[in-house]
C-alpha cells in the first residue's frame, strides 16, 4: 500500500508540470490586455513598466521557468488585477471559504442522498420509491442558479420573518444554509440514483441469497453485506464530487455574494489575470490528485480485491 | 469494527471543521436592521486597490475620497467649480502652479500632512518600478513622463537614461512644509480640477514602508479624511467608522459605513428588498428597473414611492457612442445617413430607462459649457428616417452590408438589435458581432482590426472639463479607434491646453465639436445617449449623490 501510494504521489509532479504548461498556453493564445480593464488606452511606456514588473516582456519559456520555479517554492506570483494581493493570498483568503460551503453541501447530500438510496432500493416499486426518485430525477433536473434563486426568494425575502436567513453573504451560521442547500442538491441526488441503483444489483447477488438462507436476521444482512458492497459506486463518484464542491462554485457564489475561490476563478479568466488563473488551477488539480489517491485508498479497505491488485 | 472507527474518526473531523468554521465566521457581523448613524450600502465590485497610486476604477476612488482629504474637492454641478480642500488656496501663474496647504490636515495618527507627503506619493506613482496605470494622469507635468519611461537604465526607445536625474527633474516640488509647485508642460487651465483625482491623493510613506504592498489592509492603512477604514474583508465586505478627529468633523453625521460587495443585480435588489441593505449601488436587472420607478413615482433625483423605496437617478460627465472605422465607411454621407437613423429618445425610454439623455454631440451636456459647446452639434434625437434617406441617395459607392461590433453584455446586444432594425431602413444590413470584453479592446486597436466597420464604447471623464473627451479623437489618441485623423482638429485642441479663459476655451471646443458631429462635421463617431448614474435609496437615507464624476461623499449623508 505505501509504495503504492508513493508512487502515485511521485506521478502528480509531471502530471501538475503539464496541467501548468497547458494553462500557460491557452491563457496566452487567448487576446487581450491583463492592464487594460476599462476602455482607457494604456500608453506604451506605461504598458511596458507594467510587462517588465510582471516579466510579461521575457519570452514565454522563461516565464514558464520563472512560474514553475514560483510553484516549487510555495510562490504563486502576484496579482495582475488586484494589485496589493498575491495569489497565495487569495488562495488563503478564498479557499478556506469555499471549502466550507462544499463540505456543508456534501454533507447534506451524503446525509439525505444515501438514505433516500437505501430506502429506495429496498422498497423497490413502492410508492416511497417512486416519490423519492420522482423528486431526485426531477431535482436532477434543476439547474443550480433556479434553486438558488427560488431558495432566496422563499427563505430570505418572501418568509424572512420567519427564517430570518439573510439573502447574500456568509456572516453566520445562518448564512451558510441556503447556500449549502442549493450547492449540495445535484450531488444528493446523484448519491440517491447510484446508491439506488447498486442497492438493487448487490441484492441480486448469491451472497445474499446465503446470507439469507443460513438465517441472518435480514437488518444484518443489509447492514454488512448489501450496505457495504454498495457503497463503492458511491465512494468513486465521491472523489471528483469533492473536488468539484470544494473548487467552488462560480454560480452559487455568485448569487449568494459568497467570497469564495470559484468566483475568483473565472473572474481571474475574463480579467486575464495569469498568475491567478494558473494558480487557482494548480491547486485544483492538487486537490483532484489527492482526491482520487484518498480514493483508492479507500476501496483498498472497502474492496479487498483491489488491494491485492496493487500490492 | 475498524470500518466504524475510521467512520467516526471522519465524523469527528467534519464536526471540528464546522465548529472552528462557524467561530470564525461569526466575528464582525454586520447589522441586519437599520440603525440611524450606520448607512449599510452595496458596491458592485471589491476596489481593486487602494494605494491611491494604483487605483484605476471607480469603486477603489469613492472609498478613498471618504478615506482622505483630496487637496481640492469639486462644487456642485453642471460647474464643478474647485473648492478648497486639503489645500487651502493656490495660484496658478502660466504653467506654475503653487498650492497653499491646511495646516490641520492630518492623518489618523496625528501627524501633519505637508507638502512632502505629495511629493513623495506622485514620484511614487510615476516611477516605473510601482508599474501605476495611471501615471500618465500627471503626464502634464514637466519631466513626469520622461521620469515614468525611464526603466531600468533605458527610455522607451531604448536609449540610456538616468532614472535618478530624471526624478529630481520632475516639475513637482515642496517649497516648503506647507506650500506645493507644481511645474506643467503647458498652462493646462483644467488642472485645478484635476487635482480632485483620486491619482492626487497621497500615500503614507512610514506605512508603505513598513507594510510594503500590503499598506492598503485594514489596520496598516492609513489615511487623513473624514473616515476610518474598520475592516476589510476581501470579496466580501468593508466598514469605515468616522474620524472624530478629522478638521471637519463635526458636520459628519455618519458614525459607520458597511459595504457589503455584491456584484450580481438580483442578488443586491433582493438584499435590498429585504432590508439588509438601504442603499443599492450595484444595480438591479434591467427587466426589474420598472417596478422601482413605479415605487418612486417615476420622477427623478430621490423622489420617495410608497413603499419609502427609491430609484435616484443622477447626470454623469460620460457618452456612449458609436464609433466608425472611417477607412471602411469613407463616405460621410453614409455615416451621417447611419446617425440620423437611429431613434436615441426610444432607446433610452425603453432600453437603457434610467432617465439617459439622447446625445445631441460628444461633450456631455451635464459638463461646464456643454450646451455652447454642443451648439452646432445636430445628432437628432428622435429618427429622422426621410432625412437619412435623402444623405444616403448622395453616397456614390454605399456600403451596405456592415459589421457592426461590439461587447458581449446585453444591455449592449439590445441597443445593437434597435440600430440594427432602424439602419434596415435606409437600406443597410448590419451585422453584429459580439467579442468578449478584453479580445474586443484589442480588436480595436488602434488602428481597428479591418473587419471593424462599426463600434460600441463609451468614456466617463475622468476630470470636469471638455477637454478629457475631445482629446480621444486627435490623430495619435490610443482610445481613437477609428482611423480618423483631422490635423485642424488637433491644432484646437492643442490650442485648448493653452487657453486658460474658460469662455474662450468653450468656443475653441465648440469649433472643434463641430468638427466631430456639426452638420458639416467628419462624424468619425457618432454619440448615442449620454450617462447616468443609478442606485436604489431607501428613505432612511438623507443626502446622497452620486458625483458626476461618480464618487460618492459620505460626509454629506445621514442614516435617520
Amino acid at each position: 500500500m505505501l509504495k503504492f501510494i508513493v508512487r502515485r504521489v511521485v506521478w502528480t509532479v509531471p502530471v501538475i508540470l503539464l496541467v501548468i504548461l497547458m494553462t500557460f498556453v491557452m491563457m496566452r493564445q487567448i487576446k487581450g490586455n491583463p492592464f487594460q480593464v476599462t476602455e482607457r488606452a494604456v500608453p506604451p511606456s506605461i504598458q511596458r513598466n507594467l510587462d517588465r514588473k510582471y516579466h510579461l516582456d521575457k519570452p514565454w519559456y522563461i516565464q514558464y521557468a520563472y512560474y514553475v520555479k514560483g510553484v516549487a517554492t510555495f510562490d504563486l506570483g502576484p496579482s495582475l488585477v488586484q494589485r496589493n494581493q498575491t495569489v497565495n493570498d487569495v488562495i488563503k483568503e478564498h479557499f478556506p471559504v469555499s471549502l466550507k460551503l462544499g463540505l456543508f453541501a456534501m454533507i447534506w447530500a451524503v446525509l439525505l442522498g444515501i438514505p433516500l438510496g437505501v430506502f429506495s432500493a429496498l422498497k423497490q416499486n413502492s410508492i416511497f420509491d417512486y416519490a423519492a426518485m420522482g423528486f431526485v430525477n426531477s431535482g436532477y433536473a434543476l439547474p443550480n442558479f433556479l434553486i438558488s434563486t427560488l431558495l432566496i426568494y422563499f427563505f430570505a425575502v418572501k418568509w424572512r420573518g420567519v427564517t430570518g436567513f439573510p439573502t447574500n453573504g456568509f456572516e453566520g451560521w445562518h448564512a451558510w444554509i441556503l447556500p449549502a442547500l442549493a450547492l449540495g442538491h445535484a450531488p444528493m441526488t446523484v448519491f440517491a440514483r447510484i446508491v439506488r441503483g447498486s442497492m438493487l444489483e448487490t441484492l441480486q447477488q448469491d451472497y445474499i441469497r446465503t446470507a439469507k438462507a443460513k438465517g441472518l436476521r435480514w437488518r444484518r444482512v443489509v447492514g454488512v453485506h448489501v450496505l457495504r458492497n454498495s457503497m463503492i459506486p458511491a465512494v468513486t463518484a465521491a472523489a471528483p464530487l469533492l473536488g468539484f464542491l470544494i473548487a467552488g462554485s462560480f454560480i452559487v457564489e455568485f448569487i449568494f455574494g459568497i467570497p469564495g475561490i470559484g468566483r475568483y476563478f473565472v473572474n481571474s479568466i475574463t480579467g486575464r489575470d495569469y498568475s491567478v488563473t494558473m494558480g487557482i488551477t494548480v491547486m485544483l488539480s492538487v486537490i483532484i490528485i489527492v482526491a482520487n489517491l484518498v480514493v483508492d485508498v479507500l476501496y483498498g479497505y472497502l474492496d479487498p480485491r483491489t488491494r491485492d491488485a496493487r500490492a | 469494527m475498524r470500518n466504524r472507527s475510521i467512520v467516526r474518526a471522519g465524523l469527528a473531523g467534519i464536526l471540528a471543521v464546522i465548529v472552528v468554521g462557524s467561530s470564525t465566521a461569526a466575528t464582525g457581523k454586520f447589522g441586519q436592521s437599520q440603525k440611524a448613524g450606520v448607512l449599510r450600502m452595496s458596491i458592485g465590485a471589491e476596489p481593486p486597490s487602494l494605494d491611491a497610486g494604483l487605483a484605476t476604477d471607480t469603486t477603489s476612488s469613492s472609498i478613498l475620497f471618504n478615506l482622505m482629504d483630496p487637496l481640492i474637492r469639486l462644487g456642485p454641478g453642471p460647474a464643478l467649480k474647485p473648492l478648497p480642500g486639503a489645500a487651502a488656496s493656490w495660484k496658478v501663474k502660466g504653467a506654475t502652479v503653487t498650492l497653499n496647504l491646511r495646516k490641520n490636515v492630518r492623518w489618523w495618527n496625528g501627524k501633519p500632512t505637508t507638502a512632502q507627503d505629495y511629493v513623495y506619493s506622485w514620484l511614487r506613482t510615476l516611477s516605473s518600478a510601482l508599474g501605476a496605470d495611471y501615471a500618465y494622469q500627471f503626464f502634464g507635468v514637466k519631466g513626469a513622463e520622461a521620469y515614468n519611461s525611464c526603466a531600468g537604465g533605458k527610455d522607451a526607445k531604448g536609449n540610456a537614461c538616468d532614472e535618478a536625474a530624471l526624478r529630481n527633474a520632475v516639475g513637482i516640488k515642496a517649497l516648503n512644509k506647507w506650500t506645493l509647485r507644481i511645474t506643467l508642460t503647458s498652462p493646462q487651465p483644467w488642472f485645478i480640477q484635476q487635482l480632485s483625482h483620486t491619482s492626487f491623493l497621497p500615500v503614507y510613506k512610514p506605512a508603505v514602508d513598513q507594510y510594503g504592498n500590503k499598506f492598503t489592509e485594514a489596520g496598516n492603512f492609513m489615511g487623513n479624511g473624514p473616515f476610518k477604514l474598520a475592516s476589510w474583508k476581501h470579496d466580501a465586505s468593508l466598514a469605515l467608522t468616522k474620524n472624530t478627529k478629522w478638521r471637519n468633523a463635526g458636520s459628519v453625521k455618519l458614525k459607520r459605513i458597511e459595504m457589503q460587495i455584491i456584484t450580481d443585480g438580483t442578488t443586491a435588489e433582493n438584499a435590498f428588498d429585504a432590508g439588509n441593505i438601504d442603499l443599492n449601488t450595484t444595480g438591479v436587472p434591467p427587466s426589474d428597473i420598472p417596478k422601482y420607478k413605479k415605487l418612486a413615482g417615476g420622477s427623478r433625483n430621490g423622489a420617495l414611492g410608497p413603499a419609502g423605496k427609491a430609484i435616484q437617478i443622477d447626470p454623469a460627465l460620460g457618452t456612449y457612442y458609436y464609433g466608425f472605422n472611417v477607412k471602411n465607411i469613407s463616405d460621410v454621407n453614409q455615416r451621417r445617413a447611419m446617425a440620423f437613423a437611429i431613434d436615441r429618445k426610444a432607446i433610452a425610454k425603453y432600453i437603457t430607462q434610467t432617465g439617459q439623455v439622447p446625445a445631441k454631440g460628444f461633450t456631455p451636456g451635464g459638463i461646464a459649457g456643454g450646451p455652447t459647446i454642443d451648439k452646432n452639434s445636430f445628432m437628432p434625437a428622435s429618427h429622422q428616417t426621410s432625412k437619412a434617406q435623402d444623405f444616403m441617395s448622395k453616397v456614390a459607392n454605399p456600403k451596405k452590408d456592415i459589421k457592426l461590433y461590439i461587447n458581449n453584455s446585453p444591455a449592449h446586444i439590445k441597443i445593437a438589435t434597435a440600430i440594427q432594425a432602424f439602419w434596415k431602413g435606409i437600406g443597410i444590413t448590419a451585422s453584429i458581432k459580439i467579442q468578449e470584453w478584453k479580445q474586443y479592446l484589442q480588436f480595436l486597436g488602434p488602428p481597428p482590426n479591418s473587419d471593424v466597420d462599426v463600434y460600441r464604447l463609451g468614456w466617463i471623464y475622468d476630470f470636469p472639463d471638455a477637454y478629457n473627451g475631445l482629446v480621444l479623437w486627435t490623430c495619435d489618441s490610443g482610445n481613437n479607434n477609428t482611423n480618423w485623423c483631422n490635423k485642424k482638429y488637433d491644432s484646437l485642441i492643442n490650442q485648448a491646453t493653452k487657453t486658460p479663459d474658460f469662455d474662450k476655451r468653450v468656443l475653441l471646443y465648440q469649433k472643434a465639436e463641430s468638427i466631430l458631429t456639426g452638420a458639416n462635421g467628419d462624424l468619425p463617431i457618432m454619440p448615442i445617449y449620454w450617462y447616468t448614474f443609478v442606485v436604489y435609496v431607501h428613505k432612511n437615507v438623507h443626502g446622497f449623490l452620486t458625483a458626476p464624476t461618480s464618487q460618492y461623499d459620505f460626509t454629506k449623508v445621514s442614516v435617520s
